[in-house]
């Protein structure tokens, strides 16, 4: 991958504004609080981090996919959000976790 | 004459149009119920077709095949042991990409498949068009385009799968091919794999394993260790050429080439303006019309749902009612009488006027919503506040539920992704205030205490619902899951799916609940009839006239409350004779909130119980059950304490 030039700046989808596309560049994840490492051993398989990170990845977050954020719910509600010609809601806690490389004019 | 039997499965990313075409093609002949042991619906149908008896699956409605869920895990694993004789991949042309995504995954499993091109009209309204020509030559897969809506396409659909299974295709139809250092390592693995026996394709297994898929990694395990560690090894090699997660490379690469799929197979025909179903989208998700359209649907609903059901309840109630006499005249009036229509009868009418009144409307606006594509809306819209309670937008669905009955409620949680946000979402419906419940509030004190009490009283229920919400959020183990779902474009749904699923709900309805409202009113009624009502009030005393400061004869009441929550209150007007409870003494105002916050809280009626035990099995239903008893026994007291205090 070429390095990115300085027009281009790496931040969270959160970030974006309505209307704005980015291009996904990783997920960031394995943050997982005190609380919930410990109950760790009994956790289900699906509900740890890899299926969460799995998850946005079935549904088209992959690197290197073109993002727009339509708009967000009031009240730092979910993200509406364009990816690969869906229309997807996207919980914050999630959107937070995609990062992505927004393109300047 | 020996039928020849066939086993086809419907597959597809959820709001397809699966459901429809199933409808389609079993008609009547259907069987709804579980997966064993899961929490997972499953509806089985059967057709007779050239001389076929043809039996017919409907996977559940995902995205992918990995295990995020229940539902990716039991449609894998079902098209891995089962092996239907071919998959009905359902796909929705006006997102392609994405559900392309998904087939590929489906002809990873190799197993015999057509595509159904769906909404081929929506698609078209959106400017797509698609060659199915070249999809198919893309695919190595036949594809047959449909509008299940207008049922045109589906005897094609039918015909061409029964044709692939007549001619059973010779080669394998072809698969993704991974990059090249991706691709070596499957070779890799498969030829550690060369003695392994596995229900799983090894390709498929080869690819999962490098995927970290932790269902697959258990069973190979199981089989040989070595396997685990080799493809450990080689995801790290990935990783280090790739700088991403070997996982991340896999479902990268399968996109990008469901992409090229797509992109090679589509042309937008039309620049690409708002239509009708766009215009509509942003109005009702917008951050003031979107929410005013919600406030209102919601107020139109459940006052029409009341209204109607008020109404239809009261006549209905009328006419069966309006049958004593004649058991009076076939059974007498002695205590054989007694049993069989003040326990029977009885209990049988109360679940009629619940049902036809109440429940039938509520699952034919849920339905139509759902269809329609709406309910994702209100997902989208109510998520913070969801939010607020570690539960996720689609958890209002069940909760708006609730306020009609309980039991469909627990039952919808279904939708909620992991086995404990189901739980959490059942766990809190219990405590919405249901149809009946309302009837107590607004009979008793909306009535003789005015309407601002009632409020007060919701008010105060939507705050304990908050705070348990959170609380049980906090203690139960596991990780919360946010908010992540299609909103699939606006349609119209489709009438014949929307009855026939409003059907199958209300004879599971039927099934659950009705057996035990009338056992439980038979044995009620027993216990009337045997004189323990008298003792088990005074047993019961400690609790209702110590602790809560109410009449002694509200312990039996409330037991009847088990069995359909108003009863606690046509019960107390039975017991004390009068139904102008203002005159009752000992029964002030006091009384009357503390009686109603107890009602509220106390348990969830034996319907709900039977739905929870269904869903969550004993323990988490008895665990529910005794939690919320405790809750509204400790509440009504500190509530009779409080108000004893200020007035």
């Amino acid at each position: 991958m070429e390095k990115r030039n300085s027009k281009r700046r790496e931040a969270p989808l959160t970030t974006l504004k309505a209307g704005e596309s980015g291009i996904v560049t990783y997920i960031r994840f394995g943050h997982m609080r005190g609380r919930r490492r410990r109950h760790r051993h009994i956790m289900q398989g699906h509900e740890r981090e890899w299926g969460f990170e799995k998850r946005l990845m079935d549904m088209g977050f992959t690197p290197g996919t073109r993002v727009t954020v339509v708009k967000s719910a009031p009240f730092h509600g979910p993200f509406e959000i364009l990816v690969r010609g869906s229309r997807l809601a996207l919980g914050r806690g999630m959107a937070e976790r995609i990062f992505v490389e927004i393109e300047q004019e | 004459m020996n039928k020849k039997k066939l086993l086809i499965a419907l597959a597809g990313n959820a709001n397809v149009g699966k459901s429809v075409i199933f409808n389609y093609l079993t008609g009547l002949h259907q069987h709804i119920g579980n997966w064993p042991g899961k929490t997972v619906e499953r509806a089985e149908g059967t057709l007779h077709f050239k001389g076929y008896t043809i039996d017919i699956i409907d996977l559940p409605g995902i995205y992918s095949l990995s295990t995020y869920s229940l539902e990716e895990l039991v449609s894998r694993k079902y098209i891995a042991v089962e092996r239907p004789d071919v998959v009905i991949n359902v796909v929705d042309a006006s997102v392609l990409e994405r559900n392309l995504f998904f087939t590929l995954q489906l002809m990873e499993l190799e197993t015999p498949m057509v595509i159904a091109l769906n909404q081929m009209d929506i698609a078209k309204s959106k400017g797509i068009k698609i060659d199915t020509k070249k999809l198919e030559q893309l695919l190595g897969i036949p594809v047959m385009p449909t509008i299940a809506v207008k049922g045109v396409g589906i005897a094609k659909l039918l015909e061409k799968a029964i044709e692939i299974v007549e001619k059973k295709p010779a080669k394998k139809h072809p698969q993704v091919t991974y990059g090249e250092e991706v691709e070596e390592k499957i070779g890799k693995l498969m030829e550690k794999m060369k003695n392994v026996h596995f229900v799983y394709p090894p390709r498929y297994v080869a690819i999962k394993l490098l995927e970290g898929d932790e269902e697959i990694e258990r069973e190979i395990q199981r089989i040989n260790p070595q396997i685990i560690s080799a493809a450990k090894k080689l995801a790290v090699e990935i990783e280090n050429i790739h700088g991403h997660g070997c996982s991340t490379v896999i479902t990268s690469e399968r996109y990008e080439a469901a992409g090229c799929i797509a992109r090679a197979a589509q042309k937008l025909v039309s620049p690409i303006k708002p239509t009708r179903g766009e215009r509509l989208h942003n109005f009702t998700t917008h951050k003031v019309t979107g929410y005013l359209t919600l406030i209102v649907a919601m107020l139109l609903i459940f006052y029409s749902i009341f209204t109607f059901g008020d109404y239809t309840s009261g006549l209905l109630s009328d006419v069966l009612y309006g049958l004593e006499p004649l058991f009076a005249g076939a059974f007498g009036t002695g205590i054989v009488g007694a049993l069989i229509w003040g326990g029977v009868m009885e209990g049988l009418i109360a679940g009629i006027t619940i049902v036809l009144p109440y429940i039938i409307p509520f699952y034919l606006i849920l339905y139509f919503l759902e269809n329609s594509g709406y309910l994702s809306r209100i997902a989208f819209l109510m998520d913070n506040i969801m939010h607020k309670m570690g539960l996720h937008g689609k958890a209002f669905i069940p909760i708006m539920l609730g306020f009609g009955c309980n039991v469909p409620a627990c039952l919808g949680c279904r939708i909620m992704e992991t086995q404990r946000e189901r739980l959490l979402a059942a766990f809190v419906v219990t405590l919405v205030p249901c149809a009946a419940t309302t009837v107590i509030i607004l009979g008793l004190v909306g009535n003789f205490l005015g309407i601002h009490w009632a409020l007060a009283l919701y008010l105060v229920d939507f705050l304990i619902i908050f705070a348990l919400g959170r609380l049980a959020f906090k203690v139960v183990p596991g990780e919360p899951t946010a908010l992540i779902m299609e909103m699939h474009d606006y349609r119209w749904p489709h009438m014949k799916t929307i009855l026939k699923e409003t059907w199958f709900r209300v004879a599971e309805f039927i099934k659950i609940a009705f057996p035990l409202i009338i056992v439980g009113s038979f044995v009620l009624k027993l216990a009337e009839v045997a004189g323990w009502l008298e003792p088990i009030a005074a047993v019961l005393s400690p609790v209702t006239v110590v602790w809560l400061g109410l009449p002694a004869i509200t312990g039996i009441t409330l037991i009847f409350g088990v069995l359909r929550k108003e009863l606690s209150l046509v019960m107390l007007a039975a017991l004390l004779g009068t139904s102008n409870f203002a005159q009752v003494p000992g029964f002030g105002p006091v009384q009357m909130v503390v009686f109603t916050l107890v009602a509220m809280l106390y348990i969830p009626c034996i319907a709900t119980i039977a739905a929870l035990v269904k869903d969550f099995g004993w323990k988490k239903a008895l665990f529910i059950t005794v939690f919320e008893i405790a809750f509204a026994i400790l509440v009504g007291g500190i509530a009779f304490r409080l108000l004893t205090l200020v007035a």
